[in-house]
């Protein structure tokens, strides 16, 4: 019997890939370093193209006939899946076909199997935390650096003895026949773009920190709120282009920050009490059927001012005055808002690099890179190896589950 | 990023802003619920309005830059602009227009506003005066053209009275009075 395949990554991407080859009879291991799978998707609250919430998928907790589940249910059931939680890479050795990989496996403090969710570990100790309702595993989570006495106690009064405080990581090395990287990206903290003042005001945040604050299950039940004083925020100015197409960051346009902020932008003026909301561009590139949000957000009244910001001046009472250069009028224009909002790059995850370099891959921008960039195969990436979903470079989901089926079909393929 | 008082002292640059709070948000929605405002906010600033106007070129406010500062709420800045009525209403720039924001209409509906409010050119009034008074624009003056063709001198069955008698009647007539 062949090796199990190796996937790196439980986002979307590798959620799809995984499921895909597990129901098609071929065993996975599925490594994911967070303690809860999903990705970057479990932060956002509707999701374009079909402006469906993302919550329902999981909300239909049974799997056969969900339009669009991320399939984050089967995970734990599905027998052909071992799904490793907190848990990273170590060394890879071997030759394709029959890699050996050494995996770090982290502590295993909260069994999910067993917890119900009932909630009292957390009445106890601040320690335990439910990290979203639809979090997969369906399990709360244990921060051993918040330890203490309550935490004890709900180790001893959990119903089902689910907790183990005295759990410890543990190391284990797999033999794999393919690897698959479905590493994802990372919204880029734009600390160092210094005429944005991000870190300096908590009224600047950027597109994903704007995400949570407006999801219905956050603290402001979806409201949008300043940060530094919880009141509603009425006016929002977003900027594009943060860190993207930029010789000193990313020269790579990132792609999808102009339809998501655009998705924020219809949110906040369609289904949120009074927000004004303007956005300032150098281009914007709605691609493909995207240009929908384009055309419904000028409708709706959002304002948008090609140009870049001159000046930022934060004022007493936590609002930004925000000098804008109008390159369109040739005007500076003035701007009083609650909530600055930049749509900063996407960049590899944490590691990427590491990771490229451990299997001799090439690298596209810091992304994982194709074999052979005029083929067509972009999924290929080296021999067994393949990459999907924004692994490869800044992707929406729809682009990620397709890359991942196509890497299901060529490891099927392959072991024809 | 030091914080500013609410009462700044000099700017900390030579930028003056037009300051957005200053300006008509709701001049935005005026000009949209007019007959013809129906796709303004469609606007995305592509100005191939300003590439199709024939006399643009000569303008402080281009086409695209109009609409732009309609969509703003620079409804004074607007209003008194030379350009909404040196428009040659050739209607080049709403042929063109891939959002089919009605722009020559939208400039005729600016020009209806500007006139309720008293602002049109002198020059303008000037014209509407004399189409009280002759009841045309253009008198026909050089008789000798129509003698050479072997017509009479004067255009056979015009008549202007009635014309003049209602425009007496009409905002042009009010426009021309309330100048005097
Ligand atoms: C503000 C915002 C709004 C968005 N809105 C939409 C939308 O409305 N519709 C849409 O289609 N797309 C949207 N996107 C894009 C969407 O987030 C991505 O397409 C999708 O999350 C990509 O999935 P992925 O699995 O490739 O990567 P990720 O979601 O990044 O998942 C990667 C996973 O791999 C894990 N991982 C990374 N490195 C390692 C490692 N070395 N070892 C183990 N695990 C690792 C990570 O912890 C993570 O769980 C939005 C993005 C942003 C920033
Ligand atoms: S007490 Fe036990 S079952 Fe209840 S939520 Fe906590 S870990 Fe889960
Ligand atoms: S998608 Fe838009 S905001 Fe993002 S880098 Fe490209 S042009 Fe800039
Ligand atoms: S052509 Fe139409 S869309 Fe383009 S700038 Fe002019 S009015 Fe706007
Ligand atoms: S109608 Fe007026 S603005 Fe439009 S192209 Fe002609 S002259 Fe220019």
């Amino acid at each position: 019997m062949s090796n199990p395949v190796l996937i790196i990554g439980a986002g979307v991407a590798g959620m799809t890939a995984a499921v895909e080859l597990a129901d098609s009879g071929i065993k996975t291991i599925l490594v994911e370093r967070q303690e809860t799978v999903g990705g970057n998707a479990l932060d956002l609250y509707k999701a374009f193209p079909t402006d469906d919430c993302f919550y329902c998928f999981e909300g239909n907790r049974w799997r056969p006939g969900i339009r669009k589940c991320f399939y984050r249910s089967a995970l734990t059931d599905q027998p052909n899946i071992s799904l490793r939680m907190n848990s990273e890479i170590g060394d890879i050795s071997g030759a394709p076909d029959q890699f050996s990989v050494k995996l770090k496996v982290g502590p295993g403090y909260v069994n999910p199997k067993k917890c119900t969710m009932c909630g009292l570990c957390l009445e106890k100790s601040e320690a335990f935390r439910l990290l979203s309702p639809q979090c997969q595993p369906q399990a709360v989570v244990y921060d051993p650096t918040k330890a203490d006495d309550g935490a004890k106690q709900a180790e001893e009064e959990c119903p089902t003895k689910a907790i183990n405080l005295g759990a410890q990581p543990t190391e284990e090395t797999v033999q794999v026949s393919d690897i698959v990287i479905a590493t994802g990206y990372h919204e880029m903290q734009p600390v160092n773009v210094d005429e944005y003042n991000y870190g300096k005001h908590p009224n600047i945040i950027t597109q994903l920190e704007l995400a949570k604050i407006i999801d219905p299950i956050g603290e402001s039940g979806g409201v949008p709120v300043r940060p530094s004083d919880g009141k509603p925020a009425k006016r929002v100015m977003m900027v594009q282009c943060v860190g993207s197409r930029d010789e000193n960051y990313y020269p790579y346009c990132s792609k999808i920050c102009c339809i998501f902020a655009l998705k924020h932008a219809n949110i906040l003026t369609q289904e949120r009490d009074d927000v004004k909301v303007s956005v300032v561009y150098m281009d914007i590139r709605t691609y493909d059927r995207y240009e929908r949000y384009y055309r419904e957000s000028r409708n709706t009244g959002v304002e948008f001012v090609r140009g870049r910001v001159s000046l930022i001046e934060p004022r007493k009472d936590d609002t930004l005055d925000i000098t804008v250069y109008d390159s369109l009028l040739d005007k500076y224009l003035k701007f009083s808002v609650d909530l600055f909002v930049l749509s900063s790059a996407l960049e590899p995850s944490e590691g990427t690099d590491k990771l490229i370099e451990t299997l001799g891959i090439k690298s596209t921008s810091g992304f994982v890179g194709m074999v052979d960039p005029a083929s067509e195969n972009e999924v290929v990436v080296g021999d067994h190896i393949y990459a999907c979903g924004a692994a490869l470079g800044p992707a929406e989901v729809p682009e990620s589950v397709t890359q991942a089926r196509a890497v299901v079909s060529k490891i099927l393929q392959s072991r024809k | 990023m030091a914080e500013t008082e609410e009462s700044t002292g000099p700017p900390a640059t030579l930028i003056d802003p037009i300051e957005m709070s200053k300006l008509d948000t709701k001049f935005r929605e005026e000009i949209h619920s007019m007959p013809n405002g129906e796709e303004l906010s469609a606007c995305f600033a592509c100005s191939t309005c300003t590439a199709a106007c024939p006399i643009a070129n000569i303008w402080k406010y281009k086409p695209h830059q109009l609409i732009r500062m309609i969509l703003l709420g620079m409804r004074d800045e607007v209003l008194s602009s030379d350009e909404i009525w040196l428009c040659l209403t050739c209607f080049q720039c709403q042929e063109r227009c891939p959002q089919k924001v009605r722009v020559t209409d939208i400039f005729f509906d600016c020009k209806n506003l500007a006139a309720e409010e008293g602002k049109v050119p002198p020059n303008i009034v000037g014209l509407g005066k004399e189409l009280l008074e002759k009841g045309q624009l253009y008198t026909v003056t050089a008789d000798w053209e129509r003698e050479d063709m072997g017509l009479e001198p004067d255009v056979p069955g015009l008549s202007v009275d009635g014309l003049r008698n209602i425009l007496k009647e009409t905002r042009t007539s009010k426009l021309v009075d309330g100048d005097k």
